[in-house]
């Protein structure tokens, strides 16, 4: 997701643009002559003007020249969608499945992506959801899900 | 002096031995893993107070907050994610020291200062407490009003970016704190009907995801990094008295800054490390090496946010108002125990206050040793191959951002900030300035709102209250700075800058 | 310790169990047969936190069974509220309603409403209070309101919660008690009673309404004077301070509250079995201490006492957010 200044600044310009609308939208509040309003507005306004100055390049000859990632095809830019779409999953799934099943399934998955082979990846899937689980169930009582598979303990 | 001696006897009484020993290893570990905060380490110790004498209930909370907010650093140093929000600031600069092969003298760095800033912050708390708090008392709204916007003028000078780009990171995080009926006029804002989004947005899934998910995100793109020099990990220590004496300056302008910072209620550590770090890189000589690898903000930082935890306890313990959230934990339970806060702890039960001074000082002694074995621990995810690592920070990740609030909605937070993140370093966009902003944004808005409905509209108290002008005063030239930097590398010509950053 | 977390751990997974999985076998024993969850809408750490604990503590002891707490925080107490009501009403899951429950829905936040609680038990009653600056002229409740009847429409600044929070409502009930506008005092918007007792220190506010105990700390320190409570009774700790009603006649009264309670339609049993212990904790020694050495209120109300109080708080702090114009809905 490497974007051109132009790009990005352009994306500010419309977020400030939809913060400000969107904050000019609230209602004031009796008794307050500064509302809810206009923190977003001001900061709408902020980004427009941020978006603005990137779009034209200004400030750029700040930047620490960035080393390149590796020109790859585009989709492989994808990969990197992974770790979040699993937190997605876990967040769904972790009630119904469990969490140990869930989590060892996360390891599994995320352990084979980064190359793993498959004498590491199995044994991290079986021994890292136990090893959490037992720092936060136990010591810090955080309500794991239980699912389909209970902890031993 | 016949005080002294019986809080001496008090502290070393067995049982409060023994919760100084278990705390701290409880806190190094909680501080270390991404998502559990100090904060968090002191609340749950809460329900294990019930069954704890009174000195040693309180010295669980000092043992395990102080050590939490020191292990927060080594994550950031190891991995480039912060435990803490604490750590956030110079996260990017002692992950930089790591990929230079020196990971020991980084975590070095954050371990010995963190310990001389939390002896000088207790030092500062037995001496000038009094002095101190009635300053603190004095902080209206229009005094917070310019400190938070002093806080938020650090942004360009944490980040090794385009300002524009760090106002622009900043200003996301200011409309994310925008989010939730947090606010003066207590009406919801960009909820979009969601219940879960009206107490805004937290700090914690943010830092979780704009650095830890962030971080595996990246590493998923990229080859695996050459590997550290495979050699014996140095002494940690080593090499630290050099840099006491090279820095003296920094060391004591950073304790100062903490305590400073620590003693104003609801400015806490977090606070202190991001303006003594931005103190420290525009007061230095060597400008250019922040954010290589530089030890320089490291030492001020370091030192100033554990100053912050210690001195946060001044107004806590004289007036029962917590400086952060830590101590409003603490507040709750030194009621709790009979040792209720105020002026009359300093008479009536002065040997307990000595007690808890002697417990903030052995809590910053004992750090060494034990910090010393927590990083010789934790240095082996240098030498453990990426494919075990990364897969057990995402779980963590899932797991720390749950245990907020045992809400799940917090893991779906961390997983949109994983992708904010992502997008934004990858464009050159600071998101330790975008931190700042989620941090300092409620108390920017609600401190200007209040002042005004005080003055009943009128800008003047803003500038006449002679603290107020001060702060004032120092904002504007924080303000101005950036501009005055560009018009003079436009005037200069665009100059080469030193390309460093390793990582 | 050993013991405890081990119990506390079977605690949370049985209860997380009940939430999913029906368990007949179960389901013929006495109540109750396994651990309960007590959910906290709010953090850990904090007041209803504490209190709830406490109670945990003593139901334990009373019923033989694990009463475990988890925080079911964020929405502004709205997600715990929501948790405890969506519950299964099998008497496994219950949890700690506190006065943002009747203030929520007025403001439209939510849909949920006391009527979708099987109350059991008031057990805390933190009325609000009328603080000053010690340096201030005002010495007794009839100088302050005096002085507040003769002062313009928003002269004076008060604070002492956010916008709409409930000592904002304290405020403008009284105001209107006194037969002013409830904006006549204009309100500061703050994050808490402790910024507002740090800034009232500091000399920026002309008084704060928010509870005594939350004002303990200043007041213990000679910084802020307490000059009413706005209960029906003095309150145990302090009890020169006196009530709304023998200084100035008024019958407002305004607080913050907390109380165990079910999903709807919890059994009978279950009801019995809670009642019972419940009233053996209040009446507790522990349970005296601590609330004693926290400063926190103590109200007690029984199932039908704390039905009434819901009723009735759900009526008067509509009617009085309707007037301050706070209602959304």
């Amino acid at each position: 997701m490497r974007l051109s200044d132009r790009v990005s600044g352009a994306a500010l310009v419309a977020l400030g643009g939809l913060a400000a609308w969107g904050g000019s939208r609230l209602p004031a509040v009796p008794g307050q002559d500064v509302g809810p309003a206009v923190f977003p507005m001001l900061i709408g306004f902020g980004l427009i003007a941020c978006g603005l100055m990137i779009a034209l390049g200004v400030g750029h000859a700040f930047e620490a020249p960035e080393e390149e990632g590796g020109g790859r095809s585009w989709w492989h830019g994808l990969w990197a969608l992974l770790p979040p779409a699993l937190l997605v999953l876990y967040m769904l799934l972790a009630e119904r499945i469990g969490f140990l099943l869930m989590a060892a399934a996360m390891v599994l998955v995320v352990a084979l992506a980064f190359g793993a082979r498959l004498r590491l990846a199995l044994p991290l899937a079986v021994l890292a959801p136990l090893a959490v689980h037992l720092v936060f169930y136990r010591l810090l009582r955080v309500p794991l899900p239980e699912g389909l598979l209970a902890a031993p303990w | 002096m016949q005080n002294l001696i019986e809080g001496a006897a008090l502290v070393a009484a067995p049982d409060v031995l023994v919760a100084i020993l278990a705390s701290a290893i409880y806190g190094l570990v909680i501080g270390a893993l991404p998502g559990l905060t100090a904060t968090m380490a002191t609340a749950l110790l809460v329900p294990v107070t019930f069954y704890l004498s009174p000195i040693a209930a309180v010295a669980t909370i000092i043992t395990a907050s102080a050590m939490a907010i020191f292990s927060g650093d080594i994550p950031g140093c190891l991995l480039r994610i912060p435990g803490t929000p604490a750590s956030a600031a110079y996260t990017d600069e002692a992950y930089a020291m790591t990929r230079k092969g020196q990971a020991e003298t980084a975590l070095g760095i954050c371990l010995w200062f963190s310990a001389l800033g939390g002896i000088f912050g207790t030092l500062a708390l037995m001496v000038v407490a009094p002095a101190l708090a009635e300053i603190a008392l004095s902080f209206s709204t229009f005094e917070y009003f310019w400190m938070a916007l002093l806080g938020l003028m650090c942004a360009t000078l944490v980040a090794r970016s385009s300002p524009v780009k760090a106002i622009a990171a900043m200003l996301i995080g200011l409309l994310i704190a925008c989010i939730g009926m947090e606010n003066p006029a207590g009406t919801p804002r960009f909820t979009f009907g969601l219940s879960d989004l009206l107490g805004g947005v937290e700090v914690i899934p943010a830092l979780v995801g704009v650095f830890a998910v962030a971080q595996v995100m990246r590493a998923l793109l990229m080859p695996e990094p050459p590997p550290l020099p495979r050699r014996r990990f140095g002494s940690i220590l080593a090499g630290q008295w050099g840099l006491t004496r090279r820095y003296p300056k920094q060391l004591m302008r950073g304790n100062t800054i903490g305590v400073i910072v620590g003693v104003l209620p609801g400015a806490g550590a977090d606070m202190a490390a991001w303006i003594s770090y931005a103190t420290s890189k525009k007061f230095s000589k060597e400008q250019a090496k922040y954010g290589t690898g530089h030890p320089e903000g490291l030492v001020e930082s370091g030192a100033a946010n554990n100053s912050a935890v210690a001195s946060s306890w001044v107004p806590a313990l004289l007036f029962g108002i917590p400086g952060d959230t830590i101590t409003a934990i603490a507040i709750g339970v030194l009621y709790m125990k009979g040792l209720n806060p105020g002026p009359t702890l300093f008479t009536e039960n002065a040997s307990s206050m000595y007690a808890l001074y002697l417990i903030f000082i052995l809590a910053n002694i004992i750090m060494i040793p034990f910090g010393i074995m927590m990083i010789r621990t934790s240095t082996l995810v240098l030498r453990a191959p990426r494919a075990a690592v990364m897969p057990v920070i995402l779980l963590l990740c899932a797991v720390g951002a749950y245990a907020i609030g045992n809400n799940p909605f917090a893991v779906l937070l961390v997983a949109l900030f994983g992708c904010l993140g992502f997008v934004m370093e990858r464009n050159g966009y600071p998101v330790a300035a975008m931190v700042l902003g989620i941090v300092m944004g409620s108390m920017v808005e609600q401190s200007f709102v209040s002042s005004l409905i005080k003055s009943d509209g009128s800008l003047l108290p803003f500038v006449e209250r002679p603290i107020s002008g001060l702060l004032a005063a120092l904002t504007f030239t924080a303000l101005l700075w950036p501009v005055g930097v560009w018009v003079v590398q436009r005037l200069r010509g665009r100059r080469l800058r030193p390309s460093g950053a390793a990582e | 310790m050993q013991t405890l977390s081990r119990r506390t751990l079977f605690g949370a997974a049985a209860g997380l169990g009940a939430a999913s999985l029906a368990r007949p076998a179960l389901a013929q024993a006495r109540w109750p047969a396994r651990p309960v969850t007590m959910i906290c809408p709010w953090a850990a750490g904090g007041g209803t936190d504490a209190v709830l604990r406490i109670i945990a503590a003593g139901l334990e002891r009373e019923l033989g069974q694990p009463f475990n707490v988890v925080n079911r925080t964020g929405g502004n107490g709205v997600v715990g509220h929501a948790a405890i009501a969506s519950a299964q009403p099998d008497g496994y899951t219950l949890g700690m309603l506190t006065s943002e429950i009747c203030m929520l829905h007025w403001q439209g936040l939510t849909q949920i409403t006391y009527r979708d609680y099987t109350p059991l038990a008031l057990v805390n009653f933190d009325p609000a209070g009328v603080q000053v600056n010690a340096n201030s002229p005002w010495q007794t409740i009839q100088q302050c309101a005096d002085a507040i009847k003769a002062s313009r429409p928003g002269q004076l600044k008060a604070s002492g919660t956010g916008q709409g929070g409930i000592w904002h409502l304290a405020l403008g009930g009284w105001l209107v008690a006194m037969g002013l506008r409830p904006d006549h005092v204009r309100w500061v918007p703050s994050t808490g009673a402790a910024p507002a007792m740090q800034d009232l220190a500091a000399g920026g506010l002309d008084l704060t309404t928010n509870s005594v105990v939350e004002a303990r700390a200043m007041l213990d320190a000679g910084r802020a004077r307490s000059l009413v409570v706005m209960g029906p009774q003095r309150l145990a700790v302090w009890p020169d301070i006196p009530t709304l009603k023998e200084s100035l006649n008024l019958d407002w009264t305004a607080g913050a509250w907390r109380g165990i309670a079910g999903p709807r339609n919890l059994p009978q049993e279950v009801q019995d079995a809670m009642s019972g212990a419940l009233k053996r904790v209040y009446e507790g020694n522990e349970y005296k201490e601590f609330m004693n050495a926290r400063g926190f209120g103590l109200l007690w109300g029984d199932a039908q006492g704390f039905a009434r109080h819901l009723e009735e708080q759900d009526r008067s702090l509509g009617e009085a957010m309707r007037a301050a114009g706070l209602a959304r809905a």
